[in-house]
């Protein structure tokens, strides 16, 4: 994703004269080609996420499109007023970007998690929340940002992440209702679609068929595509790579909360607390159950 | 009437010392009336920074009541919001819109709200409230303009208060790395915060002046209530080519009568009727607006 990030990032320098780029002295040579191209539109403010932040909403209001950029716990954390109020209170159409969201940077340790990005952005009125969930939704999304000329907050993920493939578009604001099943929904955000869609596919030889509905926005949120997901399901299943509280879950819990028919529902995630130790990814995944494997597990023992 | 960006800047011709001295004065009545009617209005941190903002408003400021759209004026954005009642004062003075509108301060859905807002006043340039923030969108204009090689500036007035944030100086590195000499703070040192003293906050070893000089910017310390000092000093902006520029103005808190000046219960205290007939008397002014003539 962060190669896409760069590339399409670049592109858009070409197409658009207006977009500008400010990073928090972070994405070695991962903007290289850029640096060279547009020396005067990259800008590395140094290790001062606020001063980036205030700094971006000026050229905004000289008629830029800024991106500003750093790891997603130090963006949206360390600048979060500087967002709120140089960036939402004045309506201007910055895109945050976040790296490595989640537990990307889990054996970083406690500092470099982002499980609360997405639930900070939340709190800014009127910001449109994305976690792509693979390379291609970060190039396809990043052109409709500048389109949407509003504040955004986009996540994006680490390098090489597996791409999946899906009929439906991909569109700001639009759910992706990737697999039609039954009895179970799994409803992802960001690159933890890969995981439903692995442990979905292990499933089918045991007669198992969840839908799988993948939203890459999470505000505005896609409220008729989640409808449509409902459809012949009683089970609802959120997997997210954020905490419990602002993320795509209590999103789908505050919708499930004024439906008229009863559906259960089950959140596999990071848990509210702090994830001591220094562990990779991949035992944060297992910890809290949304690795593949436990995905897969927590399906079959739903459907026995 | 749109600004020629191709005109040469030179050095502005201000009026008589005794004609900014009055409208000073107004804009401090004004100041006091505006607390009186809208029951909170910071009259210690309007007060010291009057005189600074008559100055820039004096001509020095390339834009006007016809100019205030316009992409090429100068652009000042006030980063101490609180003390945005001397703002609304200084332009009602220079005629930016009818005096006696200033009646809703304060009030819900005013155009004319106690820390200013930039949604409700067109032309109020950022909206502010929270310090440590107008130097940071300073320098993204400041860029923006080097970049496209125009001939504009940008100036930050902002309280010694609010150079406690670090976020201040995260900004202060970012303009002397950048060269940003159409950039101009003007720092209203008047020493007193809410509730303490800045020089006790700060620490009496080193002024900000020195401060700002050791981030590589061009400081010079004046007397905020001198108009000679000040507008010599705002004549010979930029200090240094390739530097971003910095008045430290001198100021003292509540600035205009005997009983508020260096008072800091005047950061918050609303006038009584008995006040505003003090001060008016004091500064020998009516406020612009709510006399009848």
């Amino acid at each position: 994703m962060r190669r896409a990030f760069g590339d399409t990032l670049l592109r858009l320098a070409e197409e658009d004269e207006r977009v500008i780029f400010l990073t928090g002295d972070l994405g070695f040579g991962v903007f290289d080609k850029f640096i060279e191209t547009f020396p005067n539109r990259y800008i590395n403010v140094g290790v001062a996420e606020a001063q980036m932040v205030a700094c971006a909403a000026g050229l905004a209001m000289e008629g830029w499109r800024p991106f500003v950029y750093s790891i997603a716990s130090f963006m949206t954390g360390r600048a979060f007023e500087q967002i709120r109020i140089a960036i939402g209170y004045h309506n201007l159409p910055v895109v945050v970007v976040g790296a490595g969201g989640g537990y990307t940077y889990a054996s970083s340790g406690v500092t470099h998690h982002a499980k609360e990005d997405i639930a900070l952005m939340s709190l800014i009125p009127g910001m449109s929340l994305l976690v792509p969930g693979d390379p291609e939704e970060v190039t396809k999304l990043m052109p409709q940002l500048i389109a949407s000329d509003r504040p955004s907050y986009i996540r994006i993920g680490r390098f090489g992440e597996p791409t999946f493939t899906s009929d439906s578009p991909i569109e700001l604001g639009r759910g992706r209702l990737v697999r039609k099943g039954q009895a179970i929904a799994l409803l992802t955000t960001g690159g933890i679609v890969i995981n439903a869609l692995e442990a979905a596919d292990k499933l089918q030889s045991d007669g198992i068929f969840p839908t799988v509905c993948h939203f890459h926005t999470v505000r505005p949120f896609d409220d008729a595509t989640f409808r449509e997901a409902l459809n012949d399901v009683d089970t609802v299943i959120v997997i997210e790579d954020h905490g419990i509280q602002g993320g795509l879950g209590m999103a789908v819990q505050l919708r499930l909360a004024g439906m008229d028919r009863r559906i259960e529902y089950l959140r596999l995630g990071p848990g509210d607390e702090m994830a001591l130790g220094n562990p990779s990814q991949e035992l944060l995944m297992q910890k809290y159950r949304y690795n593949a494997e436990s995905i897969e597990q927590v399906c079959r023992d739903l459907s026995r | 009437m749109l600004l020629n960006t191709n005109e040469q800047r030179m050095p502005v011709d201000f009026p008589p010392i005794e004609d900014l001295e009055l409208r000073a004065r107004k804009v401090r009545a004004t100041c006091f009336k505006l607390a009186a009617d809208g029951g909170e209005g910071h009259v210690s941190s309007a007060l010291s920074c009057a005189d600074i903002l008559v100055a820039l408003y004096a001509g020095w400021l390339r834009v006007s009541p016809e100019t205030y759209q316009d992409p090429m004026r100068d652009r000042f954005l006030i980063s101490k919001g609180h003390g945005v009642t001397a703002l609304y004062a200084t332009l009602a003075e220079r005629g930016y819109f009818d005096p006696e509108e200033m009646a809703s301060y304060a009030q819900p859905n005013s155009m004319f709200p106690n820390h200013a807002c930039r949604l409700m006043t067109p032309w109020v340039e950022i909206s502010t409230g929270s310090l440590g923030i107008g130097l940071g969108m300073g320098t993204g204009m400041a860029y923006s303009i080097k970049m496209r090689g125009l001939d504009r500036r940008v100036v930050v007035l902002m309280s010694d208060g609010e150079c406690n944030e670090g976020s201040v100086w995260e900004s202060a590195a970012f303009a002397c790395a950048q060269k940003q000499d159409q950039l101009v703070a003007i720092v209203d040192n008047n020493n007193s915060q809410a509730v303490g003293r800045t020089s006790d906050l700060l620490g009496p070893e080193t002024t900000l002046e020195s401060k700002f000089r050791e981030f590589g910017w061009s400081s010079r310390a004046v007397n905020g209530h001198d108009f000679k000092e000040l507008t010599d000093a705002l004549n010979d902006l930029p200090f240094e080519e390739g530097k971003p520029s910095v008045i430290v103005a001198k100021t003292i808190g509540g600035k205009g009568t005997s009983f508020s000046e260096g008072q800091m219960f005047w950061h918050y205290r609303v006038p009584s009727p008995e006040d505003l007939e003090n001060a008016f008397r004091e500064l020998d002014a009516q406020p612009l607006y709510g006399c009848s003539p």
